[in-house]
C-alpha cells in the first residue's frame, strides 16, 4: 500500500509564546494512505491542528519524523512542500482579486498568462463559483469565501490537501451541503485529504479512516464504523455519538464472552476484544442508546426466546421527545442509569410509558463491549 | 424616533459646531489666501489691487529652486524615514512580549517630551564648525579640519528625519500589529519564500500604514520652517521659511500667499496619492 503521509513517532513541545513547554504533540504515528479522506477528529486543544500544521511545515516536530511520498521533510519549508492547504477561516488574501488568490500559487511554480488563467479558471468551474473571478473576498459571503479557498488549494495540484476545520464558520445547513461536495469533490480529484475537524459527524460522514486524538494523542484509528461500534477507549466512546456506560465487575470469560456482574442478582453478557488487558476486576460497558430496546415489564416479547439477549428490569425516570425520538432514562440494577432512544415511528405500536413505571431494557450481545476503565 | 441616530436635519446639528469653526477659521482664511495672491504688492507688504499673476510668476520662476529643494528634502525625509521605519515598525509589532513592544514605542515617542526648538538647537551643538562630531572626527584624526555640517541640505534632513521618525513609525506599527499572520503561511502554503511572501503579501496589506506615515512626514516636512531655519542657512532654505519671510515686517504678502497656495497644492496631491492607494485598498476589507 502506498503511503502518501508517515508520521513516525511526532513529538511537539512548544519552545515559545503562550503555549511555552506544552506538549502539543505526544508521540503520533499515522500512516495515511494514497486518495485517503482522512480526519483528524478531536476536542480542541487535542493537537489536532498542530499535526496539520507540522504536515504543512508550519511548525517542526521536536520529535520524531514526518514524511510525505516516503520523503522526509525535516528540513523541507512549506513552500517546497507537495501539499496545500485549506485554512479554518480561508486567509483569502484580501488586497487581490479571487481571480489573483488562485493564480497567487501558479505564479509561484512560474506559471503565468493564458495558461495560469486558465487552470485557475478550471479551478473555480470544480467549487461550481466561476462567476466570482473579480470579486474581492471580502464582497462574497462565507461560502463563497470557503469555494474560493478550496479552489486556490486544489488549482496547485497537491499531493496531499489539508483542511484545517474548512466548514467550522458556516451554517449548519451549508455546511451539510459543503460536506458532501468535498466528498464528492475529493472522489474526483482524487487527492489525499487529511481533515481536521471537532464534529464528529462531519468526520464520519466524510471520512474513510478517522484518527481520535485527545491530549496531543491519537487514541483510536479506525473506520467511522471501527471507531463507532468498537470504541477502544472511554473517551472515543463519549466522544462520538451518544453512549451508556454501565459500570460492574468481570468475574469470567469463555470464548470471547464475558460474564459481568451488575449487582448481586445481575450479571450480563459482553463481547470481549482480543487481547483484552484484564480477566477479572472493574470494567465498563459502553453500550449505543439506540441500540437497547425498551418493553412494559411483564409483556413477552418475541425477542425473550432468542439466544444472546440480555434483559433487565427496570424503572423509567423521565422522558423526553426530541422529534426524531424519544429518550428514555431507565435505572437498571447496580446504580445504572441508561438512556435508551426509540424512534417515533407510525408502522409499530407504540406504548405509552409513564414514569416510575416498571421497564424491561434488552439488547443484543452484539451491541456489547467491554472496556477497563 | 431615535435622536441619536436620526439622519435628518437634526443629525446635521451635532456636526454644526465644527462646521462653524472651520468655516470661520479655516476655510475663510484659505479663500482670503487665494484672493491675496493674485493681487499686488502695496506699502508694507500689504494686498492691494489690481490683480496680477505676477507673484504666481516668481513662484514657479526665482523660486521654483527652492520649491523643487523642498519636495526633494520632504520626499528623501519620508523614504529615509520609510526605510529605517518599517523595518523597526516590524521588529516591535512582531515581538510576543507586549510590555516590550510597548517599552520600545516609549522610546519612540520620548524626544516628544522634549520641546522641538530645543531639540533642534541640540543639533547646531551636534553639528557646529567646531561641534560634538567635528570634535570627534578631528580627535580621532579622521578628517583634517571641520566638516561643514551645519547649514547644509544635509542639516536640514538630518534634523528633519530625527524630528518626524515616530510619525513613520507609529501608524506602520499599527497596520503590522492588525496584520494577521496566518496570510504568511497561506503564501508560503502556495509556494512564495520569504521574500516574494513579503513582497506580495506582508508589504501590500500594510501599505495603508506605511502611506498614512508618510503623508505625516511629507506634509509637515515640505512646509518646515523652524528646522531649516536654525539648521539649514541659505542652503537649506525651504518654501516654509520663504513664506515665513514674506508675512514679516516689509514682507510680501500676495507673494506669501502665492508660495503657500502653491505649497498646499503639493500636499494636496500627496494626500490624492493616499486617498487613492490608501483608503481604497482598505475600504475593501
Amino acid at each position: 500500500m502506498a503511503y502518501d503521509i508517515r508520521l513516525k513517532n511526532v513529538v511537539k513541545v512548544f519552545s515559545s509564546g503562550k503555549h511555552k513547554g506544552v506538549v502539543a504533540v505526544d508521540n503520533v504515528s499515522l500512516d495515511i494512505e494514497d486518495g485517503e479522506f482522512f480526519a483528524l477528529l478531536g476536542p480542541s486543544g487535542c493537537g489536532k491542528t498542530t499535526t496539520l500544521r507540522m504536515i504543512a511545515g508550519f511548525e517542526q516536530p521536536t520529535e520524531g519524523s514526518i514524511l510525505i511520498r516516503d520523503e522526509p521533510m525535516e528540513h523541507v519549508p512549506p513552500f517546497h512542500r507537495p501539499v496545500n492547504t485549506v485554512f479554518q477561516d480561508y486567509a483569502l488574501f484580501p488586497h487581490m482579486t479571487v481571480l489573483q488568490n488562485i493564480m497567487f500559487g501558479l505564479k509561484m511554480e512560474g506559471l503565468s498568462g493564458d495558461a495560469a488563467k486558465q487552470r485557475a479558471y478550471e479551478a473555480l468551474e470544480l467549487v461550481r463559483l466561476p462567476e466570482v473571478a473579480n470579486r474581492r473576498p471580502s464582497q462574497m459571503s462565507g461560502g463563497q469565501q470557503q469555494r474560493v479557498a478550496l479552489a486556490r488549494a486544489l488549482v496547485k495540484r497537491p499531493a496531499v490537501l489539508l483542511l484545517d476545520e474548512p466548514l467550522g464558520a458556516l451554517d449548519l445547513k451549508l455546511r451539510k451541503q459543503m460536506q458532501y461536495e468535498l466528498k464528492s469533490m475529493q472522489q474526483q480529484v482524487g487527492i489525499t485529504f487529511i481533515y481536521v475537524t471537532h464534529d464528529q459527524e462531519e468526520a464520519m460522514t466524510m471520512a474513510d479512516r478517522i484518527a481520535v486524538m485527545s491530549e496531543g494523542r491519537v487514541l483510536q484509528v479506525g473506520s467511522p464504523r471501527d471507531i463507532y461500534e468498537q470504541p477502544q477507549s472511554r473517551f472515543v466512546a463519549d466522544f462520538i455519538g451518544e453512549t451508556n456506560f454501565i459500570s460492574g465487575t468481570l468475574e469470567s470469560h469463555d470464548n470471547g464472552v464475558g460474564h459481568v456482574r451488575l449487582a448481586q442478582d445481575t450479571v450480563v453478557d459482553v463481547q470481549m476484544p482480543k487481547n483484552f488487558s484484564l480477566s477479572s476486576g472493574a470494567v465498563t460497558i459502553p453500550i449505543r442508546p439506540e441500540r437497547i430496546g425498551l418493553l412494559p415489564n411483564g409483556n413477552d416479547s418475541p425477542f425473550h426466546n432468542m439466544e444472546d439477549i440480555t434483559i433487565l428490569t427496570g424503572h423509567l425516570l423521565d422522558s423526553q421527545y426530541i422529534g426524531t425520538d424519544t429518550r428514555y432514562t431507565v435505572k437498571i440494577p447496580g446504580d445504572n442509569e441508561i438512556v435508551v432512544r426509540i424512534q417515533n415511528v407510525d408502522y409499530l405500536e407504540t406504548v405509552d410509558f409513564e414514569i416510575g413505571q416498571e421497564v424491561q431494557v434488552f439488547w443484543s450481545l452484539k451491541s456489547t463491549h467491554v472496556l477497563d476503565h | 424616533m431615535n435622536w441619536f441616530k436620526s439622519q435628518d436635519g437634526r443629525g446635521f446639528l451635532l456636526a454644526l459646531p465644527a462646521i462653524f469653526w472651520l468655516g470661520v477659521f479655516f476655510i475663510l482664511p484659505l479663500f482670503t489666501i487665494v484672493v491675496i495672491s493674485f493681487m499686488s504688492r502695496g506699502a508694507g507688504g500689504v494686498a492691494e489691487l489690481p490683480y496680477t499673476l505676477a507673484h504666481y510668476d516668481r513662484t514657479f520662476g526665482v523660486f521654483s529652486v527652492i520649491l523643487i529643494r523642498s519636495i526633494r528634502i520632504a520626499s528623501i525625509t519620508t523614504i529615509v524615514c520609510l526605510f529605517i521605519g518599517y523595518p523597526l515598525a516590524f521588529f516591535i509589532s512582531t515581538r510576543k512580549n507586549r510590555n516590550f513592544q510597548n517599552l520600545c514605542l516609549f522610546f519612540i515617542i520620548l524626544p516628544f517630551w522634549t520641546n522641538f526648538l530645543v531639540r533642534t538647537y541640540a543639533w547646531r551643538i551636534l553639528l557646529g564648525d567646531a561641534g560634538t562630531i567635528n570634535a570627534i572626527l578631528l580627535s580621532w584624526g579622521w578628517i583634517e579640519e571641520p566638516l561643514r555640517l551645519l547649514n547644509t541640505e544635509f542639516a536640514v534632513l538630518v534634523g528633519l528625519i530625527y524630528g518626524f521618525f515616530p510619525f513613520m513609525v507609529l501608524p506602520i506599527y499599527a497596520s503590522i500589529e492588525r496584520f494577521d499572520f496566518k496570510f504568511v503561511d497561506a503564501a508560503h502554503d502556495l509556494g512564495a519564500n520569504d521574500w516574494t511572501t513579503f513582497w506580495r503579501v506582508v508589504f501590500p496589506m500594510t501599505l495603508p500604514g506605511v502611506l498614512a506615515g508618510s503623508a505625516l512626514v511629507f506634509i509637515p516636512s515640505v512646509g518646515a520652517f523652524i528646522t531649516p531655519d536654525l539648521l539649514g542657512g541659505t542652503r537649506g532654505l525651504m518654501i516654509g521659511n520663504l513664506i515665513s519671510r514674506q508675512f514679516g515686517g516689509s514682507g510680501n504678502m500676495p507673494l506669501g500667499s502665492a508660495l503657500s497656495v502653491v505649497m498646499m497644492a503639493v500636499v494636496l496631491l500627496t494626500l490624492l496619492v493616499y486617498v487613492r492607494f490608501g483608503i481604497n485598498r482598505e475600504g475593501d476589507d
